[in-house]
């Protein structure tokens, strides 16, 4: 009886792996994952649109010269819809962002993971205020 | 591509979804249940008098299209589908092996978009088809086969990131599975408002903020040569269930531009259908919270039969956000120079004296 359940739960779990249909755009084709990046800096502008939303991060190289990177994350619609909004995020403080760069060699990226200078996570998910409150 | 957003998770109500199988009245498919049997479901009334179907709704689901090789039954004990839920959404959240192409990527966690984020419309399906009752699209037509081949030689010719028009159609935000006819659910924004007014029903897509707007009479029809990217439907009442019909939908963004038949991990481009397909839905409310979604897709120029599916919508906040969803904005143009920046650099690796 153990073993069996244990089969149906296998299975049952390569099923769901492949439910979603797709992220919205080929990211492998646009970015590196040969080029891992991790980038602190000051955030300057949040670009809140769909599909991607774009972070405008600057960031202070060792000689002290200033680089804008735009980094690229998710669709904002789930994030309003879990309360973070513009005025969750704040434009000014300092920011680690875990990215990969773009192929073309660019200042730009995508962000893995955004993280607050102490630790915490820009974006809350799934703590957001309302974050599984929709669920029943 | 991530992991991170195919995988599942979820935290839905166990009596919810025990009385949307037993409560469907639609299919006729499902295992009766003695607590839904004793209290049948009274759709509450509009003002003009329609079954009110009006709110904000979700079908975002982790049950497949088509029923997986190794299973045989119809439907999961509501157990399996929870135990597999929530390995699914430690998966979801896991943080893939940096470096590896999978993990090019932001964090789904970090945007919400994991579906163990948001309401789940659990079924207990094996499958969302149902008829075959194999679970699974029957054979092509031997002018669908045709036209699969025809397509598949085109994209040979073709490369992905050749240029924009090579693209597939939610990378340009021309549409994605949620807006159909059939309404399929996307990876996430699965969300759709309906809005009834008389003589006419409203439903609109988040993404990419499409409306479909059914008159609830037989009007006529444009010809077949006049298409549109939700078709044209028309809606009448039956009982407690609204019936559309949909017609004059546009061959090459039908299924938002999908293979249906590819595995649903490596998404192909759709193969075509004609212009002759028709598709059939049915709307019943079965509960304060949801609505059993059924349809029934008719091509015989490509499919050698119907085939029907049937999937929950689940009620969930609102209000819907405006998904202005711009070409992909940044993303096209970057996919592309990514793409021109690996054939230089293989042209140059070519060059090379050694």
């Amino acid at each position: 009886m153990r073993a069996k359940l244990a089969i149906v739960a296998v299975g049952l779990g390569i099923i769901l792996a492949g439910t979603s249909l797709r992220a919205h755009h080929a990211f492998a084709a646009e970015f590196d994952a040969n080029r891992p990046l991790t980038l602190r800096g000051k955030l300057v502008k949040w670009l809140v649109i769909n599909p991607h939303s774009w972070f405008q991060l600057d960031v202070t190289g060792d000689d002290g010269k200033v680089v804008t990177w735009m980094i690229e994350g998710g669709s904002p619609n789930q994030l309003i819809r879990l309360g973070v909004t513009q005025k969750s995020v704040q434009i000014g403080g300092e920011l680690v962002v875990e990215a990969y760069q773009a192929k073309d060699g660019s200042n730009k990226a995508v962000g893995k993971s955004f993280t607050l200078a102490d630790g915490r996570s820009l974006l809350l998910g799934g703590s957001a205020p309302g974050a599984g409150g929709d669920v029943k | 591509m991530t992991h991170r957003l195919l995988v599942t998770g979820s935290g839905l109500s166990v009596l919810i979804a025990a009385a949307w199988l037993s409560a469907t009245p639609v299919s006729g498919q499902s295992p009766a249940g003695p607590a839904a049997a004793a209290k049948p479901y009274k759709t509450p009334r509009t003002v003009d008098g329609q079954p009110d179907l009006q709110g904000i709704w979700t079908n975002q689901t982790y049950t497949p299209l088509q029923r997986p090789a190794n299973v045989t039954k119809e439907f999961y004990t509501l157990d399996e589908v929870l135990a597999a839920e929530k390995r699914a959404a430690v998966r979801e959240a896991a943080v893939s092996t940096p470096g590896t192409t999978g993990d090019v990527h932001y964090s789904g966690s970090e945007f919400g978009l994991d579906k163990s984020q948001g309401t789940l419309a659990r079924s207990l399906r094996t499958s969302l088809i149902f008829d075959p009752p194999s679970g699974r699209l029957p054979p092509l037509s031997a002018e669908g086969e045709k036209r699969a081949a025809a397509f598949a030689e085109m994209r040979k010719k073709l490369g992905r990131f050749d240029a924009a028009q090579n693209n597939e159609l939610d990378d340009r935000c021309i549409t994605t599975t949620n807006a159909g006819p059939p309404m399929l659910p996307y990876a996430y924004n699965s969300n759709y408002q309906i809005v009834q007014a008389p003589g006419y029903v409203m439903i609109l897509v988040e993404m990419m903020h499409h409306i479909r707007m059914i008159p609830l009479e037989d009007r006529a029809r444009p010809p077949q040569s006049v298409v549109a990217l939700t078709g044209v439907s028309r809606g009448r009442w039956e009982g407690e269930t609204l019936v559309v019909e949909t017609t004059n939908l546009n061959p090459t963004t039908v299924f938002g531009g999908i293979d249906l038949d590819a595995p649903l991990d490596r998404p192909a481009p759709f193969r075509g259908v004609s212009d002759k397909l028709k598709v059939t839905e049915w709307f019943t409310r079965i509960d304060a919270e949801s609505i059993s979604y059924k349809f029934k897709v008719e091509d015989p120029t490509t499919w050698s039969a119907p085939w029907s599916a049937e999937l929950p919508m689940k009620q969930t906040i609102g209000p819907l956000f405006e998904h202005a969803c711009h070409e992909g904005n940044f993303g096209l143009y970057n996919t592309l120079r990514g793409a021109r920046a690996e054939e230089e650099k293989a042209a140059a690796g070519e060059k090379k004296p050694n």
